[in-house]
This record gives structure tokens, sequence and C-alpha cells, in this order.
């Protein structure tokens, strides 16, 4: 999911320096006077109940690239499975090049250019550039030797065509992420694709990739290419489109230029109302100690992981722990939940030390869990949603009586927690995994307020949920806040962060490295010292 | 979303109708493979289907099935505690006959009498079951070894450790056969006279398989310890997060499905051969396997998987009498296991996709087109 | 084309049924009105049962030789016959159940090879008194109905271990047992006896491949071949197996460590089976259970049914040494001088 926290406005430490060019060149050189590559009119998909698709009006000019954004669930998905003979629409007309078509597999979409460059990459490590782009659509020379040559010759013409500098020889294993998405790109080229569809191509890619990427789709659409890209995140739709369709609800609800709109105004098309906002608004800290943390080590001494973090949580203040991850924010969460031995230091709750207990015993003094991973470390998937309830509540009422499980408590509580957290699922006896990923984490969430904590740690709690999703759940933790509980919070996005959070410690390499007010930095003096560069504020 | 493996061992429940049918499916598509086989090798198919359920309707056939039946269960029940939280218990085998091999030698010494003698070979191969499934447990939480490996070498162990008991403490030599010495007729636990029309009885120990079948029942879905064992099972990392200790799990359930091995030899020890010899049922244990498999771990579905299994190995008698290879029977097997395996594989994408739709469709209905989630996660 | 061959095999399968369907038939009949027990008024109206120890006809030693003494009443007595085969793992109940479908399918009389039946025999035996029944190798089943064929494996055995010893260049034999029963312990008895007859100080390696309950000794061939194998490493030159379905794996190591290796119950060295290795095989040490059943079987016909033990021995022609392969032209008379000895009664060979 990488950055997922719904549409982040603002520009956050990988956007490039302020003053880079957004380039519009492309747009301007075919802007006129075209007919579209592909057109679609009225497209309905009605899958039993689900959202699908309805009314969807799309014009693609040729030679452009076209945006397509959209909250998880909106339908972006559907949509590109239909233009690419993955799925049939129940209504509509598919317009290319003017003419009408229908797609009954991928087979008859690639016969019509049409290409699909999917997010996870499909290629084989072990086999080579060629071998990869050859794969399934071989070469043959007299209906039986494999024409590596001429495959070898045609890729070469592909990628100096397009600028794509790729090696058919090198084996794919030895390419770095941009240069496999590269390849995709030209295996869907090397199937003669016209049209090119990318599934949120950046979602892998690191700052560096995303810009030579958009070099690379920029040099396509010169090469008279069309592409449709779709995306969630606002700055990067805006920094290379030419045209923009959002859709909201399985609908098309606006077509719009991306020099005229700001990214708020689109997010705002995306969610349909005003943008939500994570500002706490007074503070409510107490003075009564929640959680202490004193010099906290992990790891072993020299390639510590956790390196003497301490800290403070009090009653009623939200905490939050900024860093690029991977600078020992999980395993600080993992020790503070006794899931991870601790090499040395201390941890208390409500005056008790903790050190040394389990993490049931910890659940059970008043720790919620909010985990980074829902489906890993949350959720049963394929349980019912009441036996998921019960999870990490397993030794406590409503869940048990004695060494039984008590269902009809279970069941009663998980029912409240759907109506108070507004889960929105037929019933309780689903499984989790036919939740959406929002509907999920307010179950989760609901579950973990749950027996009055003390405290609890929210580990990117809005991560990959929608936007509406997203504020609830904001609502929650502030409501929680005020009524005195103490919570850790740790996210990437900084808007949450700086949002919620009454007080802010950056982590670098396991250190606290700087401790910043919240009320008055900006992301991007955040994101900078995060990396280390800037220090405080 | 649960892996193949998940699937295959029935981690993952499936609802309704589907449950059924997947091993129908599964025993149809058995028949016709085998018909085909049986055509290839010039033998009628009709013949010796028709041959197997007039075997099948004979009262003492059916005695039979029933009484080697109720080993299979409880095998499975001991293999199927394992499977139920990720762990394969390869060693239900070894466990079952070592604590038989030690019960029988304590049994025949005759220590106590009667009845008592019954409860105490009982109590002592469920506590060497249980032990000797604990040596794998500990070794995979403290050193990491995987219990499939060490409790496959745990086998090859208890196979000589019961032949050195009865070679060097319990054994008496009748002929060739050396076996335990028998354990006395006081203690011997007498068949019930269930099915008319023959003079075998079933065996007294099918109340404790359906005994051990309910409790097993009870212990997964309906206490804190079975909620546990199965949360781990399904995703070990949520278990952790949620407070509970895998090696406390890992040893736990080893130590129970090792107890529940214990219980498999004892039809065959207290009513049917009295000692522990040369024709004592062996492997065991994996046929334990293939039910649990084929039971997909409920209780009363592997209660059917052991039956059947129970028919199709007794029969095998009466397809030798129509000169119809033996082997038959284990391709069967095999292709009955197989294909309930790929069954339960299509109801499970199927029963996924629909379960999704009904979600969307129901939050659809009532709420008309206010809210539209996205698809489902 | 496809269609044809399929419908051909289905014409073939139903031709087949038809025919099954009328021996179904005539079998029932005869089941009604076959008196059992009274003497067989023509000899083709005698239906024999015979049931396998596990591995059953075709194992290339044991079982295949009661099915050629089978074999052989079918063609000369006209008898007819139906054979079953016991499962790996099996218990005493589903032995008796199998003994009993014999029975109750007027079978009669019954051979049950092995003495895993001696159980499960003696029960059944007991339920169909009418019903004759012979068991090979075991006399502690006992019966008015049931003939006890057992055989001097210690007299053939000390012929061959007498060979051995003379071919030994290293003075240094080795036997590999099945599995560790009294059975057993005959065959090696006899052969150390012999080649100590032979060669007083001979060294003689012994090792038995399971012990009792675990009867997986008599089906291992990897462990009969890491046996053999260490026991030729050690010096062994001549290797005598009484393993059964693991023999084959000391043939194999006799002919990976260029050795000579002694068969057993068949003549191991002129089957199909071992022809890969039937050089190494200096000769074997044959039980004539063929000889055994056959003979159980004329006497039944003839209505001269005996019960009890049937000792089978040297000067019954029930054991003796093979010489296929010709391994043994040139000591096949000192052979002979020690076969006469025994016959005479001048050598006794100890059985333990």
């Amino acid at each position: 999911m990488g950055n997922a926290t719904g549409p982040l406005v603002y520009c956050h430490n990988r956007c490039p320096p302020s003053g880079t060019p957004r380039s519009k060149e492309a747009a301007i050189t075919t802007a006129t006077a075209n007919e579209p590559a592909v057109e679609l009119a009225g497209i309905t998909k009605r899958f039993p109940g689900v959202v699908a698709n309805k009314d969807i009006d799309l014009k693609v000019a040729k030679g452009r690239i076209h945006a397509i954004v959209g909250e998880n669930g909106a339908g972006k998905s559907t949509l590109m499975k239909i233009l690419y003979g993955m799925q049939r629409p129940d209504e509509g007309v598919i317009k290319v090049d003017g003419s009408p078509v229908t797609f009954g597999t991928p087979g008859d979409a690639i016969a019509h250019g049409i290409g699909m460059v999917h997010q996870h990459f499909m290629l084989a490590d072990n086999l080579t550039v060629l071998e990869n782009i050859v794969l399934g659509s071989e070469p043959r020379k007299g209906g039986v030797a494999l024409d590596f040559r001429a495959a070898r010759k045609k890729i070469k013409e592909i990628s100096d065509t397009y600028g794509l500098g790729i090696e058919p020889d090198m084996l794919v294993e030895e390419l770095g992420v941009g240069d496999r998405q590269r390849v995709e790109i030209l295996k869907v080229l090397y199937r003669g694709a016209r049209i090119l569809i990318l599934d949120e191509p950046t979602a892998v890619l690191v700052p560096h990739e995303v810009d030579e990427l958009f070099d690379n789709l920029r040099g396509l659409v010169r090469e008279g290419l069309t592409i449709l890209f779709i995306s969630h995140k606002l700055d990067e739709v805006l920094q290379v489109a030419d045209a923009i369709t959002v859709i909201r609800r399985g609908t098309t609800v606006a077509a719009v230029d991306p020099k005229e709109v700001t990214a708020r105004r689109l997010a705002e098309l995306m969610v349909g109302s005003e943008l939500p906002s994570p500002e706490t608004r007074e503070s409510t800290v107490t003075d009564v100690v929640a959680l202490a943390v004193r010099d906290l080590r992990m790891g072993a001494s020299g390639r510590s992981v956790v390196d003497g973090v301490g800290f403070d949580i009090r009653k009623g203040e939200v905490l939050g722990i900024a860093g690029v991850e991977g600078n020992g924010q999980a395993e600080l969460v993992e020790a503070i939940m006794g899931m991870r031995p601790i090499s040395s230091g201390s941890i208390t709750l409500n005056g008790r030390d903790i050190t040394h207990w389990s993490t049931l015993k910890r659940r059970e003094a008043g720790i919620g869990y909010i985990p980074e991973d829902r489906h890993r470390h949350g959720l049963l998937l394929e349980s019912p949603l009441w036996e998921n309830r019960i999870l990490g509540h397993q030794t406590r009422k409503p869940n048990v009586r004695g060494i039984w499980i008590d269902r009809a408590g279970a069941r009663r509580d998980t029912q409240r927690i759907v109506e108070n957290y507004d889960v929105r699922t037929p019933g309780i006896e689903v499984d989790a995994a036919a939740l959406s990923g929002g509907n999920q984490q307010k179950l989760i969430v609901g579950r973990e307020m749950s027996g009055d904590p003390v405290l609890l740690i929210a580990s990117h709690p809005t991560r990959g949920v929608d936007v509406g999703a997203q504020a609830a759940i904001w609502d929650h933790l502030r409501t929680a806040r005020a009524a005195g509980l103490a919570v850790l919070l740790i996210s990437a996005d900084l808007d949450e962060l700086i949002g919620l959070s009454d007080s802010l410690k950056v982590i670098l390499r396991g250190k606290i490295v700087a401790d910043i007010d919240p009320t008055s930095v900006t992301p991007e003096q955040l994101g900078s010292a995060m990396t280390g560069a800037g220090e405080g504020a | 979303m649960s892996s193949f493996l998940d699937r295959m061992l029935g981690r993952v429940k499936l609802g309704g109708w589907l449950a059924v049918a997947a091993p129908l499916l599964a025993v149809v598509f058995a028949a016709v493979i085998t018909s085909v086989i049986l055509l290839a090798t010039g033998k009628a198919p009709l013949e010796a289907f028709n041959a197997l359920a007039q075997y099948g309707a004979q009262p003492r056939t059916m005695v039979t099935i029933i009484n080697t039946g109720t080993e299979y269960y409880i095998s499975a029940l001991a293999v199927a505690i394992g499977f139920r939280m990720n762990l394969f218990n390869i060693g239900v085998d070894g466990q079952y006959r070592l604590a038989a091999v030690v019960a029988a030698g304590v049994g025949g010494a005759a220590l106590v009498p009667g009845v008592l003698n019954i409860v105490l070979v009982i109590v002592v191969a469920v506590i060497v079951g249980a032990l000797w499934a604990a040596i794998a447990g500990l070794l995979r939480v403290t050193r990491g070894v995987s219990e499939v490996i060490s409790t496959i070498m745990l086998n090859s162990i208890a196979t000589g450790i019961g032949s050195w008991l009865v070679k060097n403490y319990f054994g008496v030599l009748t002929g060739n056969e050396l076996a335990t010495k028998e354990i006395p007729a006081d203690a011997h636990v007498p068949g019930m006279a269930l099915i008319p029309g023959t003079q075998l009885q079933v065996s007294g120990f099918v109340v404790l398989a359906i005994v051990l079948g309910v409790a097993y029942y009870v212990l997964l879905n309906r206490t804190r310890f079975g909620f546990e064992l199965r949360a781990t099972g399904k995703s070990e990392s949520a278990a952790l997060s949620s407070g509970i200790s895998p090696k406390k799990m890992i040893l736990t359930t080893m130590i129970i499905s090792g107890a529940m091995a214990g219980f498999i030899g004892m039809p065959e020890l207290l009513g049917s051969s009295y000692k522990y010899g040369t024709n004592f049922p062996t492997g065991l244990g994996f046929t334990g396997i293939a039910i649990a498999l084929l039971g997909r771990n409920t209780p009363v579905g592997m209660a059917i998987g052991a039956l059947l299994w129970s028919f199709l190995d007794n029969s095998s008698d009466t397809l030798q009498l129509l000169d119809i290879s033996k082997e038959i029977v284990a391709i069967m097997q095999g292709v009955i296991v197989l294909s309930v395996i790929i069954a339960y594989e299509l109801v499970h994408r199927y029963r996924i996709v629909a379960e999704q739709r009904r979600v969307s469709r129901e939050l659809a209905a009532p709420k008309g087109p206010q809210q539209v989630e996205g698809a489902p996660a | 084309m496809l269609r044809n061959r399929v419908s051909k095999l289905a014409a073939a399968g139903a031709a087949g049924a038809m025919v099954m369907a009328v021996a179904a038939c005539g079998g029932s009949d005869s089941n009604t009105s076959a008196t059992p027990g009274a003497s067989a008024p023509a000899a083709s109206a005698v239906k024999v049962g015979l049931a396998y120890d596990v591995g059953g006809r075709g194992d290339g030693s044991f079982n295949d030789a009661a099915a050629a003494g089978l074999d052989k009443a079918v063609s000369e007595l006209k008898v007819t016959s139906k054979e079953l085969e016991a499962t790996q793992g099996e218990t005493d109940t589903q032995k008796e159940e199998r003994l009993r479908l014999l029975a109750q399918g007027g079978y009669n009389p019954i051979v049950a090879v092995g003495f895993a039946y001696s159980g499960s025999l003696a029960k059944v035996a007991k339920e169909f008194p009418d019903t004759h029944f012979a068991i090979v190798d075991d006399d502690a089943a006992t019966g008015a109905n049931i003939d006890n064929l057992v055989f001097a494996e210690e007299q053939g055995s000390f012929l061959v271990g007498a060979a051995a010893a003379l071919k030994s260049k290293k003075g240094d034999v080795g036997f590999v047992g099945g599995v560790d029963v009294p059975l057993i312990h005959k065959f090696q008895a006899g052969f150390e006896a012999g080649a100590k007859a032979v060669k007083p100080d001979i060294k003689i390696q012994t090792k038995y491949l399971s012990q009792p309950p675990d009867m997986s000794g008599f089906g291992d061939p990897a462990k009969g071949k890491t046996a053999a194998q260490g026991m030729y490493d050690a010096g062994a030159d001549v290797v005598y197996q009484a393993a059964g379905g693991s023999g084959g794996g000391v043939f194999d190591a006799a002919k990976a460590s260029n050795g000579l290796a002694i068969g057993v119950d068949s003549d191991q060295a002129a089957l199909p089976a071992y022809s890969a290795v039937k050089d190494v095989i200096l000769t074997s040490m044959v039980k004539k259970v063929d000889v055994a059943v056959f003979d159980f079987l004329q006497s039944d016909v003839a209505g001269k049914f005996t019960a009890g033990k049937h000792v089978y021995d040297l000067k019954a022609g029930g054991v003796d040494y093979s010489t296929t392969g010709g391994q043994l032209d040139d000591i096949k008379t000192q052979l002979d001088e020690f076969k006469q000895k025994i016959i005479n009664g001048e050598i006794t060979v100890p059985t333990s």
C-alpha cells in the first residue's frame, strides 16, 4: 500500500524540492483536434450488490496522460478491468479509436492495442529481460524454433524509440524496481499496445524513480501513445497528468484540468464533501503519567534498533512519534506490547512496573493496540466478526466466563461495536475478510477501545482506509483522549501526526533526536527533521 | 487471505450446504476414476461396487467397519488437534504405538484388579502418548526443530523402544509370536451387541470415541483454550499481538494431541487382542492424517471419513474374491483424499466470492444509494 | 478414435462382468451343495482358499512358493482356488475376517501362509469345525481340523552353512535374519552348525533387521542392504539371508561388494526378480512350501486329511539347497555327504 493514507494534500518528504517545474509541455503539444483514443459511455457494471461502476463516461484524448483518481474502492480498478477485458460491462459502450469494441478477454484488449502495467510486477527473477518479455508470445521461426534474435532486435528498437534504456540480456533479478517497471512497460509495448493502463505505478517507487517514470511517460506520449494513469496520490497526478477524471462511488463525477485545480479541491471532489481535518482543538493533557518509558534499549549493543528511548505519556495526551519507517518505531511498539524482548530499560504503566509482564498481562492492565498491519496482527480474516472481537480480549468479560467462551456476550458486544463505531456490515457472523479495509479498521478501533484502556498504541491507525473511515477514527481518538486516554501514535501521515498529537518526538536510527511542538511545525519541517537534516523546529 | 495450505488442512471453515457438497463431489469423482481404472484393467465397475455394497450391508461387516473406524476416528482427532493450529503431528503413529506397548505391559502385569486395571491402562497410555509428543513440542519451542522432522524420527525411535520393552520386559513367546502378557479377563472391555444378525460385537470403545469427538468439539469451539488454539492456527502473528504465547500453545497442543493419540490403541488392546504383539495394528497414525484431511477436522466429517476409510480397508478381501486387486482400494482412498482437497479448494473460492458479494449486496440494499463502500479489502 | 477405444474398453468390461457374473452364479451353486468335511466326490468340486501373508503372490520368496504349490494343485488335481492377500499393519481381527470370508464362501480346504495367522486361524478353525485348515510355519495353532506344515529349516541351513564355509576365502561369513523370532533362529542355528562343521574356527557375523513385535525386517530391502554391507565391510565374503522381502537388499550389497550371498525359501537365483544379481547368489536354502502345500491339498482331496504337525525335513524333501548357477558344482559331493549324514541321523542339527 505504500503510504496510501487517503488524499495526501500536501507534499511530504518525498516531494521534489519546491520550485520543481510541473512539466506540461506534452500536454500542450497535442492538445487540439484529436478524436479520443478511448471513449467510454454509460459503462455500468453490477456485481450482485457491489459498487462497481455506473454510468461511467470517459474520453481519453490520443497522446495524453490521462489520470483517473478516486479513493480506495471508488471503482477505479473495476473500470480498468473492464477496459482491459478482464470484466464485461453490463451496459455501455467502449470505443477505441472511434469504433465500438467488445472485449471478452485481455487478449481482445491487447489485439486492440490496449495494454496494462500492473501494480505488482509479473516477472520471473531468474529469466532475462528478453525471456520475460517474450514469455507467452514467443516469436517462432518456421513455426517451431524460438526466434530470439528477432525478439532482441525488436526490444532494442522499442527501448531506443521511447528512451527506456532496457538491456535485453540482463537477468531480471539484477534490476532495480524502476527498471523492472520499465520492463513491464516494454512488455506491453512489445505486444503492440498503443494505449497503456498504469495501475498505481508509483506505489512501489522511491521519489527519484517516480521522477524517472514520469519522464518515461512523457516520452511515450510524445511518440503518440496514450496513457491512462490510475492513482490516488494527488500531488503526483497534478505533476504528470494532462487531464484528470475523478471517480467517486463508482461513477465519474468530474473531469478537470490539472492546471486549474488545487490538490485540496481535487481531494474534496474525490470525497464528495469538505475534507476532514485531523486537528485537535484544545488540550486535554493532565498531570497523571499513564506510561513511562525509561532508557529502553533493544538489540545487541552496537547495533541497537532502539537506543535509550525514554518518554512519558500523560492521561489525555497524544504523543506522536515521527520517523522514516524502519528507524525503530515498530520495535518500540512491540517492546511496549511485550511482544519483543528488550535489552535494558523499564516500562511503567499507571505507576506499575510492567517491564517483565507478558503481552496478555499488559493487555489486561489496559493497553489497547491498533497494529500497523491489521491483516497480520489485528484480525483473524477467516473468522467471523464476533470471534475477532474476542481476539486480544480472550481473558476478559464479556467474551469469556471462566474457561468458557461466552458466545452470547461476545456477540452482544460485537453488535455494540458495530453500531457505535459505524462498522458497515450485514451482520456479525460474516468473516472479517469480507469487510472493506476501513470497516475492518473501525472494528479494531472499537475493540481496542473496549474495556476502558489506560493506554492506546495506535500504529498507522488510518493507513489504507478510505477518507470516511479516517475521519471517524480520528474522531474516536479525540473523544477517547478527552476522556483521559493516553495515546501513543505512530504514523507516516505527517498531517495526522501534527494534527492529532499534543507532543511530538522524532525517532532516527533508534534514538529520539528531537522534541517538536506540533502547534508550530509544518509537515515540511517535520519531514526534514525525520531525515536528520534539520534539528528541532 | 488464507493460504492453500490452510484450506487443505481445514483451518478454514466452509458454511452451509457447501460443506456437504465438496465431499460428496469428491466421493463421486473417486468412484468415476475407480471405474475408469477398473475398466482399463478389464473388470466391471458395477460388479465391484455392487459387491462392495453387499459386503457393507452385512451385519458382521458393519460391526467390523465400526470397530476399525473407531480407531481411525480417534487417530484423526489426534491429528486434527495439531492441524487446527498449524502443527503437523506426523508422530501420532509412534505416540500411539509406544503408548500401547507400555500400557499393554502395565495392564498385563495386572497390578490392580478389574475395572481399575482398565483405567490404569488407559491413563498410562494417555500419559505416555502425551510425554512422547511433548518431546517434539519441546524441541520445537526450545530449539526450533520442525515437528514434522522430529516426529518422523520419533516414530522410528518409538518402534525401537517398543521392541526393546517387549523383548526385555513385557514379552511372552507363543510359537513365533512375541507379545506382551495378556491383560487378564477381568479388565477386558466388553463389546455391545448393537447390530442384530451377527455374533460380532461393537466395541465398547465406540462410546469413548463419541465422547472424545464431543470433547474435541467443545474444547476447540467453546473454551478459551480452543479459541487461542484456533487463533494461533489461523494467524500466529495475530495471536502473538493478542497476548497468546505461541510457544505455550505449541507445547500444549502437542501434548493434547499426543494424549489423544494414547487412546488410539485402546480399542484393540482392551477390546480385541488384549496384548501388544506382532499383529498389533501399525500405521493408524497415518490413516488418521488422511481422515483428518478428508473430514476437514470437523468431528462429524472425520467420523464419516473414518467409517468410509474403514469400509474401504475392510472390503479389500471382497474385491479379491472378484479377482480385483486389493490395491484398487488404495487408489480409491488416494483419489478421494485428493479430490476432497481439490473440491474444497473450488468450493472455498466460490464461497469467498459469494460471501463478499452477499456483504456488498446486503450493505447496498437497505441503505440505498447514500453510502457505497469500496470493494472488500 | 478415442471414443472407439473407450467403447471397446467398455465392451470388454461388460464382457468381463458377464463372465464374472456367471462364475459367481456357479460359485454360489456349488456353495450350497457343498458338504464341507465329507470326502470330495469329484476333484473338480473342491474349492481351495489360500490366505497369503503380506506381499502375496509375487513376493519372490515365501508366498510365491506357496503359490507354486497351489498352481500345481490347480493343474494336477483340477481344484478351483481363491487367493486373498494380507495388508501391512492389519490386525488379528482382519486376518480372522479373511479366513471367515473364505470358510463361509465354501472354500475347503483353506491354507494360511505364515505364522502371522497362528492366532486368528486357531480361533476361526474352531468356528468352522467341518473345514480343513493348514497353516505354514506354525505349530502353535492346533486343532482337529488344522494341519501344521512346518519345516526343518535348520537342516537346509546346515547345508548352505557348510557351502558358505567351503566357499569363503576369508573364513568369515554372515547371517542376516529378518526378524528376531524363533523361526528365524532355526535358520541361524543350522547355518552356524554347518559352517563350523566345515571350519570350526570360522568367524560368523549375525544381524537381525528388526525386533518383534516390529515385523518390518521382513519387508525392508534398505535395512537388509545396510546390514549386509556392514558385514562385507567387516570382512565377510558370504552372507546368508533369511529375511523375506528384505533379502533383495542383501543381494544388492553382495553385488556392490563383490561378495557372495545365499538365498532363502525359493531358488532365488532362478527367479526373474533377481536376474540382475543372480551371479552373486551362491545357492539358496530351498524351503519347499510348494511341496508341502501341494501334499496337503493332494491328501485332502483324496480324503486323507490328517491333523497335527507335519515336518518337512531333508529326508522328506521339504528343504534342500539349490544348484542353479553351478557355483556349487565343485563341492557338491561334500554337501551331499553332509546331507546323507543328516538324513541318517549321524548329524543332529540344533534348532536354536
